[in-house]
């Protein structure tokens, strides 16, 4: 009986995932699409890159399903965190792009150098540290409207080991709407195309980094 | 900038040139005789002006065989004779250039072509279009999301990019700044700042389709200013505003002034980045002759959006970016840098191109951008009392 | 022969610029439109307020119920029901109406609010909710795209937010 419970609760995640997913690639796409054109063309580099993405998001999840059951009923409450858990993840995120995406300086990594001539490819781009990880982790505890559906169900769960397999599901589902994603992987790079990713991120960068001073100031503001 | 001017006192003979002259003459008055069935004789009086504005410049472009100076001229009028009639129409109607969420909630925005690209996805997948206005004109909103996309369109197919030299209602502003002073303050620009306005396009396409809101337009279009903005009533519609402000006097007047490029054209307008696709579609082009050409780069320095590469001229061509204003093929001391139609010979017959361009491109104009002169020629008139 | 088929092509592409110029104002133009407009597509119901759902007729005027907006999860707005009363000459003096927004027979809110036909007054209400799943607004003009009392065109539109409870589902 306990073992019908679970499948039904699984299949209950999968399909909210499935219903839910173009909502997560929608939200994510802003950060995923850019980022992962400045990474190698290639369909097995963009598989890999892709594929941790994925993992630090399932990660993100999986972290967020273990707080989840452990607030347990006192979640209604704890919904008055919410707004700084939300304003901390977008700065952090936008510094998460700045440092990975855009190429920022790092002792083991080159900047990608100034082109004077972006009109030929026959100057490759330094490949820039890949932060597939990072980037799918923040994605993943990013607060999302879909996340959160899932967060309140799966805290209703008798056990942790229950909560953590609602989330797994419901990841895979939603995991299933980036598989378009590789096809960039087929899109010829050029110093052009990986200045415009780069400079996209930026702006995602500002974009989030705002959004996440707007949420905290009008938290302290207004409380 | 380098020179612009005619590469000789006159190119063609008057007679000839007022008989090329004559389908625009004749499509000008076609196209306002309906104005003189107005009661309104401010309204003649703009349409009769318009007439002869816009024939009197086809026939310079004709007679000198220049584009880009007499082009110029039709275009920073229409960019700032706009703003003229369009914020009295809307101080009339709503004693203010800001919109209430009244007007946005009952579909009273004016479509504004630059919100196009963030339309796309969420029209693509969800038949939803993220903008205030209404899909069918009504009498508060003669200019629907149809209307303004369907001459869009029409535009488009007939010049491509050429949209951003004869039919943008914003661009002649900063080309009016761009031309003030003789020489530039700054003149070394970095080449990468020409993709900028791809990183925007992108960025508005995803946030828009993410959070459903035309992203541009509530946030980075520095022609808010200018036309109507939010009505400024919390921290963040203030906010907005300071960065329209902010956007305008930097990218549409300061830096234009400085570098005699157009700044916010060619280096943040994500609309020119959509608009540049079309240019691929499109039959007119400007060719460099490798014979002529003595790489002097005049042309470069001519083009008022960086869309020439040392690069692309050793290849013959302009960037994705070009906008067909002329002002390279004006420039060119070899007559090296030409009008071109794809697929006949580069240089052969080339003012043949350039005349194919003109008639159509410059007949559009004189639909769109001298119907808008003309209203707003009126509406000064009227403003000073004259009629 | 084939050499000539590209400059065919390209005056043949000349050629149909100069034809679709002259046919915009006259043809081209309409035609572009109406293929906008017949693609199906709507304004988004944050900005539109829905669709219509039912309609109570009153003494000279109407009150226009709408489906209730729940908007795309990453809108920045909260899910609502717009109440639209037109025409406004017929309204009175003082409008105080309950009425049914979910069409179960029993009413949901109580609307009131006084006329102001003085050009350029802003126009403010009241709703007081008769359920939990609405929430109550006390003296609004126009807060939000979620929350409003505004006048435009012959018609009041008010907007009611949904309850913060019952938005969450």
């Amino acid at each position: 009986m306990a073992a019908i419970h679970l499948y039904a609760s699984v299949a209950e995640a999968f399909v909210l995932g499935l219903a839910t997913g173009p909502v997560c690639l929608a939200s994510c796409g802003p950060v995923v699409l850019p980022w992962m054109l400045t990474q190698p063309q290639g369909l097995e580099r963009h598989g890999k890159r892709l594929a941790l993405f994925l993992a630090g998001r399932l990660a993100g999840y999986l972290s967020f399903a273990v707080v989840t059951w452990s607030i347990g009923t006192a979640l209604p409450s704890s919904w008055a965190a919410r707004p700084w858990i939300y304003g901390a993840v977008e700065l952090v995120l936008a510094g998460a792009l700045l440092v990975y995406a855009a190429g920022w300086p790092h002792p083991r990594c080159g900047l990608v150098e100034p082109i004077e001539n972006l009109v030929h490819i026959d100057v490759k781009p330094r490949r820039p540290p890949s932060g597939a990880l990072a980037l799918g982790f923040l994605t993943g505890i990013n607060l999302c409207p879909p996340f959160l559906v899932a967060a309140v169900r799966a805290a209703q769960f008798s056990n942790l080991g229950s909560s953590l397999l609602f989330f797994a599901s419901f990841f895979a589902a939603t995991a299933l709407w980036f598989a378009p994603v590789l096809t960039l992987s087929w899109i010829r790079r050029s110093p052009a195309l990986v200045t415009v990713a780069r400079m996209t991120s930026l702006l995602l960068a500002a974009w989030y980094g705002l959004s996440g001073i707007r949420i905290l100031f009008e938290r302290i503001t207004y409380g | 900038m380098a020179s612009t001017k005619a590469r000789a006192p006159a190119y063609r003979g008057i007679a000839r040139s007022a008989l090329l002259t004559l389908p625009i003459a004749l499509w000008s008055l076609l196209m306002f005789t309906p104005t003189f069935q107005s009661s309104s004789p401010n309204l003649h009086i703009g349409a009769v002006a318009v007439i002869v504005f816009m024939t009197g410049l086809f026939f310079m472009m004709m007679r000198t065989g220049s584009t880009y100076r007499w082009r110029r001229i039709f275009f920073v009028a229409l960019g700032f004779l706009f703003p003229v009639g369009f914020i009295t129409q809307l101080v009339a109607a709503r004693g203010t250039m800001s919109i209430p969420i009244e007007r946005m909630v009952s579909g009273d925005t004016p479509f504004c072509f630059m919100v196009t690209p963030s339309l796309i996805l969420p029209a693509a997948f969800a038949r939803t279009i993220v903008f205030p206005g209404s899909i069918l004109p009504t009498a508060s909103n003669p200019h629907s999301i149809a209307v303004m996309i369907g001459l869009w369109f029409a535009f488009t197919l007939v010049m491509g990019k050429a949209w951003c030299s004869y039919a943008c209602f914003f661009g002649g502003i900063e080309e009016g700044f761009a031309g003030i002073a003789k020489r530039a303050k700054i003149r070394k620009l970095d080449p990468r700042l020409r993709l900028i306005p791809w990183a925007i396009l992108l960025f508005v396409v995803l946030v828009s389709a993410a959070i459903y809101e035309p992203v541009y337009c509530m946030w980075l279009c520095p022609f808010k200013t200018v036309t109507e903005f939010p009505a400024v009533r919390s921290l963040t519609s203030a906010l907005q505003f300071v960065v329209f402000i902010v956007l305008f006097a930097g990218l549409v007047v300061v830096l234009p002034f400085l570098t005699k490029k157009r700044t916010q054209c060619g280096f943040f307008c994500p609309f020119g980045a959509f608009q540049s696709i079309f240019n691929k579609i499109n039959p007119f082009e400007i060719r460099f002759n490798r014979e002529k050409c003595v790489d002097c780069t005049l042309c470069q320095s001519a083009c008022p959006t960086m869309a020439l590469s040392a690069e692309s001229i050793r290849e013959g061509k302009t960037l994705l970016n070009c906008m067909k204003c002329g002002a390279c093929v004006d420039s060119c001391k070899k007559d090296a840098a030409v009008w071109h139609l794809k697929g006949t010979e580069v240089a052969v017959k080339p003012e043949r191109a350039r005349l194919l361009f003109l008639y159509g491109t410059w007949a559009m104009a004189t639909m769109f951008g001298g119907s808008v002169l003309a209203n707003s020629l009126a509406t000064t008139l009227h403003l000073i009392h004259w009629n | 022969m084939r050499k000539r088929i590209p400059v065919v092509l390209a005056y043949a592409g000349a050629t149909l610029t100069l034809l679709i110029a002259a046919c915009t104002p006259f043809y081209l133009m309409g035609a572009f439109s109406s293929a906008v407009a017949r693609a199906g597509l709507h304004i988004d119901a944050a900005y539109s307020g829905g669709t219509i759902a039912r309609t109570y007729q009153r003494d000279g005027y109407r009150i226009v119920v709408y489906n209730p907006v729940r908007p795309h999860l990453l809108q920045g707005i909260e899910p609502f029901v717009q109440v639209v009363f037109t025409p406004v000459s017929a309204l009175p003096a003082v409008v105080d109406e309950r009425i049914d927004l979910d069409g179960d027979g029993l009413n949901d809110v109580h609307v009131t609010f006084a006329m102001d036909r003085r050009p350029g007054a802003k126009l403010r209400g009241n709703v007081v909710a008769l359920n939990a799943n609405y929430e109550s607004l006390m003296d609004v003009g126009d807060e939000s795209f979620s929350r409003m009392f505004v006048l435009v065109n012959n018609e009041v539109i008010v907007r009611v937010p949904f309850h913060p409870a019952v938005a969450k589902k």
